[in-house]
């Protein structure tokens, strides 16, 4: 019984599309940290983009390892390395870097992780493991009590560091799941309708206090009380809402972000002539990590802008492609619930970047600047390759 | 479980990911093909800058053979902050800390002025010297607080003149702005010239402002301005105001003034008013001490006006020098009032009635001119009007025509003794050249000559007349009556010097205090030229509020005569010889 070692059935299963489409995505995005990093005369930043190659090098590994190995094996695991990550996440929260006011790195032997990162692939994992049990009943409420109460543990944990837009990532992930499991439509548009409540109330504790005519620091004060949120989040949701009120704080990296898809027009400036981040007004801090797409929109233009969002949609295509054709449905789990991960990171990045969302900090799968997210997308990436090529049931073998 | 409701469930979720896709691609659409043109207008203007680079001022010299350096700018630099961008990007109390020892200035002064966080400009120091402007830099860029964090330098200058208060109404000042603008002085008048041509730097920059040179489109280095080289000697200048400040100290006056002028073509040799004040540290002096009295203040010239009404009376040939008028003792009644004589006599010559300075004579005098002849003859000497100096706030004093309301029955032989009429010491310089050289209002002038950076010279000044009031027999009589005021029984011996014969008047003026001829409160003034017979120098002093002396004999004479001696000495006037007798033509 060698399973999933065949090596016929790895050539014959595999997505070689799949694996094009995610090569053509990193090496876009190591060309693109160059290009963006490339202004300013420092050697940390000129260094990044070797530092990202080499991280693309760990990562090919790893996705060619989670490929090759039976994703069954990996899911039953999830329990095992959910609870690992969790205790990344904690250790992160008690020794951590504090970059830029958020504590979200932390240091390994030189390397530096971002425990949140490897927690999203985790929680997929042990999420898919428990809705794809026998004993689990999929239209019954314990069942969504279950999957939100794994999102929510390392989406407190995060929201702790702070990173609101991490955090948010788990439990719209455990919707998904839970949405293609078969939880029943009503339960979960009851689900639904309490989130709108929650961001209704959000947007109350935003925007009621304003409408009342109250200060700024007033504003604040209500904010905190009503949400426990930071000043800094309630500085952005503003923004968000009004990219003129604070032109040179919050709201800077988004107008500037615009300008420079604006400055793109239809053929780009040139690769490596982008004034925006050369120039320095998209800060070299942003520039290669959340806002590298409006790097390539602007050297690019709409037609670079418009060959990465299909690259992407290729990618999610695949996975889809992927999940439609799983024969058991801890697979087709496995392989939505990765596929909506890389997809909500693609539109909620590019989204901010083109000032349709708020500011999240959401990388772009891929092609951001950043270790760790790296090698967890390729692993998941990996993982949904390997939904692919062990397609053919277990039992059958 | 079944199958059908799932895959309508990923059908569902299929259609979710594809319109999240449509809603990028549309956006992307209308960001790139619709770009807002004033966004990237926005974003081409926030790249480009323009730098004007200050010119340096024109300097001033002063009109000796041997040109003294009166006044220059040299290059500074200002410590400016953005408050702002400070309080965004770096902690203030770091950077207070870092430039504090550097600063002459306390580290909470420097809060202060940094405190107010919506502020986006402050000078931290203004006017450093490179020594120290380069120290504090280098730590700025050590602690990387550099121009992207709100701390730079500036390019500026700063104005300097080196001889304080001398000749400083004269001068005048500019301002400390960036632009050096002329406030006072001929820094003012001639500010055109001084100011020069900036220059523009046009380019791009970077996010942290720092130049992309290869991308400079424009540059147009400035045009230095023009130096000024007055036709005030320095010392002369230095004479005159020697010879005030220690008649201020000696007679306990307000003030004092003289001047000091070429009577052939105009020209001020020196033109002094004091108290005065240090040039270099202007904002902290008063209105008082900014007055320029030589110009800017107008009296009552009493008896100096004297010689007016006499040229006049000759020039029609109304009368002659020996023609005698009955002094009436002393007090005369005329028109209901009653006019008196410092010293009573009975009978005068012409001729004496100036040596003695009698009122009652030449009011009788005046009264042969008629107002209307005396009127257009005042003003022929350059009464009641500016003469055109070319120097800020010269007045033009008072001299009312007879055919307005102010004109009384009085004003005539009131006048005449130099009542009713408010003049400056300008104008009796010019009264006393046109007599000195033969009949010629003369503009008076301080400027000798505008030169460009480059060699050219761009204004020259010339003698021009303004009027001629008397002719040159007139003039020669006048002389020679004038110089009889300085001999022995006149009112200004004391205004004569070795070597020279000296013509001259003097005046007692009391002033007007709340609309009463003020008993204690007088203007001790002399003015005259030398040497009598070939007039070269005019000199007008004047003495404000002289205690407890206050004629212009005892107190303004002495003045006059020791500027004299020393400007004659020093421009090495031919000395007369003293048996040749003048007479009476």
């Amino acid at each position: 019984m060698k399973r999933g070692w065949q090596f016929g059935e790895v050539v014959r299963n595999s997505q070689w599309l799949l694996t094009g489409f995610v090569a053509a995505l990193v090496v876009i995005g190591i060309l693109f940290v160059r290009s963006a990093s490339a202004a300013r005369a420092d050697p940390v930043l000129q260094l990044l983009y070797r530092r990202q190659l080499a991280w693309a090098a760990v990562g090919f590994f790893l996705y060619g390892l989670l490929a090759v190995v039976d994703y069954r094996r990996w899911v039953e695991m999830g329990g095992g390395l959910y609870g690992v990550a969790l205790i990344l996440l904690v250790l992160t929260l008690v020794m951590g870097r504090t970059i830029y006011g958020s504590r979200r790195w932390l240091n390994f032997f030189g390397f530096t992780l971002q425990p949140s990162e490897l927690a999203k692939l985790a929680f997929l994992l042990v999420a898919v493991w428990h809705l794809s049990l026998p004993g689990t009943d999929r239209t019954r409420w314990k069942t969504a009590w279950v999957v939100l109460g794994l999102a929510a543990v390392p989406a407190a944990l995060v929201l702790r560091q702070p990173d609101l837009g991490t955090a948010l990532v788990f439990p719209t992930l455990a919707v998904v799941l839970l949405l293609i499991s078969g939880f029943p439509w009503r339960k979960l548009l009851l689900l639904g309708s309490v989130a709108v409540l929650l961001i209704l109330y959000l947007a109350v504790a935003l925007v009621g206090p304003k409408w009342l005519g109250m200060g700024e620091e007033a504003q604040q004060r209500v904010f905190r009380t009503m949400t426990g949120m930071r000043e800094y989040q309630w500085k952005r949701l503003t923004v968000f809402l009004d990219p003129s009120a604070d032109p040179s704080g919050a709201g800077y990296n988004t107008r500037q972000s615009l300008l420079a898809v604006g400055a793109g027009g239809w053929r780009g400036v040139g690769y490596g002539a982008g004034a925006q981040s050369a120039l320095g007004y998209l800060p070299s801090t942003v520039a290669p990590t959340d806002f590298i797409f409006s790097v390539i929109a602007e050297e690019t233009g709409f037609l670079g802008a418009v060959l990465l969002l299909l690259l992407y949609f290729g990618v999610v295509g695949c996975g889809w492609r992927t999940a439609w054709r799983a024969t058991d449905s801890a697979g087709r789990l496995l392989a939505s619930g990765i596929t909506a991960m890389v997809f909500l990171h693609v539109f909620i990045n590019v989204g901010m970047t083109i000032g349709l969302l708020p500011v999240t900090g959401l990388p772009l799968p891929l092609v951001s600047y950043g270790g760790t997210f790296m090698l967890a997308t390729l692993a998941g990436l990996g993982l949904l390759q390997s939904v692919g090529i062990h397609r053919k049931p277990a039992e059958r073998l | 479980m079944n199958e059908a409701p799932i895959v309508r469930r990923m059908r569902v979720v299929e259609g979710i990911l594809g319109a999240c896709f449509i809603l990028l691609a549309l956006r992307l659409i209308f960001l790139h093909t619709r770009p807002d043109p004033s966004r990237v207008r926005k974003a081409d203007a926030s790249s480009r800058f323009v730098r004007i680079q200050p010119a340096p001022r024109g300097r001033i010299y002063d009109g000796s053979r041997t040109p003294v350096l009166l006044a220059a700018s040299v290059a500074r630099k200002d410590l400016c902050a953005d408050p702002f961008i400070l309080h965004q990007r770096t902690n203030v109390a770091a950077a207070v800390a870092l430039l504090a020892p550097f600063l002459n200035q306390p580290a909470s002064r420097l809060e202060e002025r940094l405190a107010n966080s919506s502020n986006r400009f402050v000078y931290l120091q203004r006017h450093l010297p490179e020594e120290i402007a380069e120290p504090i830099w280098q730590a700025i860029s050590n602690a990387g607080l550099h121009r992207s964090y709100g701390i730079y330098l500036r390019d500026s200058t700063f104005r300097k003149y080196p001889h304080g208060d001398h000749l400083c109404h004269v001068i005048g000042f500019a301002s400390r702005d960036v632009v050096e603008r002329g406030l006072a002085g001929v820094e003012l008048v001639f500010d055109r010239y001084l100011q020069g041509v900036p220059g523009v730097i046009r380019g791009r920059r970077d996010a942290f402002s720092t130049e992309l040179y290869t991308l400079r489109e424009d540059e147009t280095p400035p045009v230095p301005g023009a130096d000024l080289y007055l036709t005030v000697d320095g010392t002369i200048q230095y004479f005159a105001e020697e010879a005030i400040e220690e008649a201020i100290i000696a007679h306990r006056a307000k003030g004092a003034w003289a001047i000091v002028q070429r009577c052939h073509t105009g020209e001020i040799l020196a033109m002094a008013s004091r108290p005065a004040f240090d040039l270099n540290r202007f904002s902290e002096s008063s209105a008082d001490q900014r007055t320029n009295r030589a110009i800017s203040i107008v009296y009552e010239p009493g008896s100096i006006f004297k010689p007016v009404v006499l040229a006049l009376a000759f020039e029609r040939k109304l009368v002659t020098p020996s023609q005698v008028f009955d002094c009436e003792s002393g007090s005369w009644f005329h028109e209901g009032r009653i006019l008196r004589d410092y010293h009573p006599y009975a009978r005068l010559s012409v001729a004496d009635i100036l040596k003695k300075s009698s009122n009652i004579g030449t009011a009788k005098i005046a009264l042969l001119l008629g107002n209307e002849y005396f009127y257009e003859g005042a003003r022929g000497f350059g009464y009641g009007r500016r003469l055109g100096i070319e120097l800020p706030n010269e007045e033009a004093g008072i001299l009312w025509s007879p055919r307005s309301p102010n004109w009384s029955r009085l004003t005539c032989s009131r006048m005449a003794i130099g009542q009713g009429v408010a003049v400056t010491a300008l104008q009796m310089a010019g009264m006393m050249s046109a007599i000195a050289n033969g009949g010629y209002l003369l503009r008076p002038w301080a400027v000798r000559r505008v030169v460009a950076a480059d060699g050219t010279v761009l204004k020259q000044g010339e003698p021009e007349v303004l009027a001629r009031p008397i002719s040159a027999e007139t003039s020669a009589l006048m002389r020679y009556l004038l110089t009889r005021v300085t001999e022995e029984g006149g009112t200004g011996t004391r205004a004569r010097i070795e070597g020279y014969r000296v013509a001259g008047k003097t005046g007692t003026a009391q002033k007007v205090v709340q609309g009463r001829y003020s008993e204690t409160d007088y203007v001790a003034s002399f003015a005259g030229f030398f040497p009598a017979d070939q007039p070269e120098i005019t000199v007008v002093v004047g003495v404000d509020e002289p205690q407890p002396f206050h004629t212009g004999g005892v107190v303004a004479a002495p003045v006059f005569a020791r500027i004299a001696l020393q400007t004659a000495r020093y421009l090495a006037l031919k000395p007369c010889s003293l048996d040749n007798e003048s007479s009476i033509p």
